[in-house]
């Protein structure tokens, strides 16, 4: 749901098997925002799949079966904002436990921002003030960053809570996106040339930041068949 | 200090009498904590922080002698503030509203009920209306999830409250089963009803609107009661249009009087 930029949405939809894939939308962390619906069904027009969204907020809107609803979909699409406000929701509502449910029966699950970090064990979220580390829903075993950018300082406190003992996980820039299938990731793809995803490991006092080869979606023929790491830095302990 | 509550079964921000009525009470309030400028903020976390809901509260406050401000989580990344601080410098906070389950799971992700019990204890008015109304007591008859269901608040207010009382029959009946049932007994509250709470104790019962009542619901020998309260009438102040009307025709008058034009 980049703006003037389809290629991740291409991509996730091009994950789906059916020919007109199930979209639902879950706009939790924006609060249900009518303008950030009114993006979805935009960027996942009816001419491509068949989309809808849940309103935990409105719940005059929207489906009666919220559980049959999500199973029956192919693909659940979590927008961003506040991700603390996110799983607090969730959570009231018994949603954690649908995601889980959809997630082992094959639905594919997938969001930006706030969308992202809420399916890993921890994450690291900017959102309001100084970056703070949460739990998240942990169906990935790892840990997550969003926004990672060299110089944010979401990067310093991600690295800082590795050695406070995050677990090892990864992070993406805007515009790539981590590519799971199970717990493995599987490859990274990208909406924007430069966009790159990382891993990240801890030894010690030792942060390991290694870049992951990340495929252009943009252009044709160079996809390549396995993630291989394409460079290896390693981050030391500030002072 | 006086720990004070006005819990609203339902109310908007437009220009009607009775949406003027509710304001002016709530200005009332906050003046009475704050003096001639009290600070007025809304915590609309229930609708999830939709901007027409803010945007009506600004409306009716903009151009009174207050100062609102907002609390938006959902927003809080564009817009950092010192929750904690803001919240507790004000003089009435006025909860919106909207799903009650998720405004305390919001509210709980955030740490925010503390705070508002602190801001009680300290007296500091809480307000609110419909989700923003039941919030307060133990419980409440919520729609969040489609149809009426008990859900638990924050629990600063013993017992319990139905919101739009006799404008939503099936939330009502489903009150009056629910106590029947052993929910802790309390409130009923149609639109432009409520209650104002100094204490935990006996509420005094206020209506902006002829014919929206009150009620005390208690459970008896056979099943749940209501007995409708006696209220305050709210009277309606004259619109801003009007008010600044008012004030032209005065300082005409007085520049005449300064003239001589006029005895």
């Amino acid at each position: 749901m980049e703006s003037g930029n389809p290629l991740l949405d291409d991509y996730v939809l091009g994950l789906c098997k059916a020919e007109r894939p199930r979209v639902c939308f879950l706009p939790q962390a924006s609060g249900d925002a009518d303008h950030y619906i009114v993006r979805f069904y935009r960027a996942f027009a009816a001419t491509r799949c068949e989309a809808s969204h849940i309103s935990l907020f409105r719940r005059e809107q929207g489906p009666d079966d919220i559980r049959r609803h999500l199973l029956s979909q192919d693909l659940i699409y979590v927008g961003g904002g506040s991700v603390v406000s996110l799983l607090g929701v969730w959570k009231a509502h018994g949603i954690d436990a649908i995601l889980r449910e959809a997630w082992e029966a094959g639905v594919i699950l997938c969001g930006l921002s706030a969308g992202s970090l809420c399916w890993f064990a921890e994450a690291v979220t900017g959102f309001h003030g100084a970056p703070k580390r949460l739990e998240g829903l942990g169906l990935l075993p790892f840990s997550n960053c969003v926004h990672y950018d060299p110089k944010s300082d979401r990067r310093e406190a991600y690295h800082r809570f590795l050695r406070e003992g995050m677990c090892p996980g990864y992070a993406a820039e805007d515009g790539a996106a981590l590519h799971f299938v199970g717990e493995e990731l599987s490859r990274v793809v990208a909406s924007r040339p430069e966009a790159r995803g990382y891993r990240l490991d801890v030894s010690g006092q030792r942060v390991m930041e290694m870049r992951i080869a990340t495929t252009y979606l943009g252009e044709r023929g160079v996809v390549p068949e396995a993630a291989l790491p394409e460079a290896l830095s390693t981050a030391l302990p500030a002072g | 200090m006086v720990r004070r509550i006005l819990t609203l079964g339902g109310h908007d921000f437009t220009s009607r009498p009775p949406d003027r009525a509710v304001c002016e009470f709530l200005l009332r309030l906050a003046t009475e904590r704050g003096g001639e400028r009290p600070r007025i903020c809304i915590l609309p976390t229930a609708s999830g922080d939709t901007s027409d809901l803010i945007q009506s509260f600004y409306g009716a406050f903009g151009d009174r002698p207050c100062e609102p401000s907002d609390v938006s989580l959902f927003r809080l990344g564009r817009r950092p503030m010192a929750l904690r601080d803001h919240l507790l410098a004000q003089d009435l906070i006025y909860v919106g509203g909207g799903s009650m389950v998720n405004l305390l799971a919001v509210w709980e992700a955030h740490d925010i009920a503390s705070i508002l019990s602190l801001a009680w204890r300290q007296g500091i008015v809480l307000a609110g209306q419909s989700a923003g109304a039941m919030c307060w007591f133990e419980a409440g008859i919520t729609k969040s999830s489609g149809k009426p269901l008990e859900a638990a608040g924050l629990g600063l207010l013993h017992g319990s409250l139905c919101v739009h009382y006799n404008n939503e029959p099936e939330r009502r009946a489903a009150y009056l089963e629910a106590v029947d049932d052993g929910m802790p007994p309390g409130y009923g509250l149609d639109d432009y009803a409520g209650l104002l709470w100094e204490g935990e104790d006996t509420p005094s019962a206020v209506t902006a609107r002829r014919g929206a009542r009150a009620y005390r619901v208690t459970k008896g020998d056979e099943g749940a009661m209501e007995s409708p309260l006696p209220a305050r009438f709210l009277p309606a102040p004259a619109p801003a249009a009007l008010r600044e009307d008012i004030a032209e025709f005065r300082r005409i008058k007085t520049m005449r009087r300064r003239a001589g034009w006029l005895g």
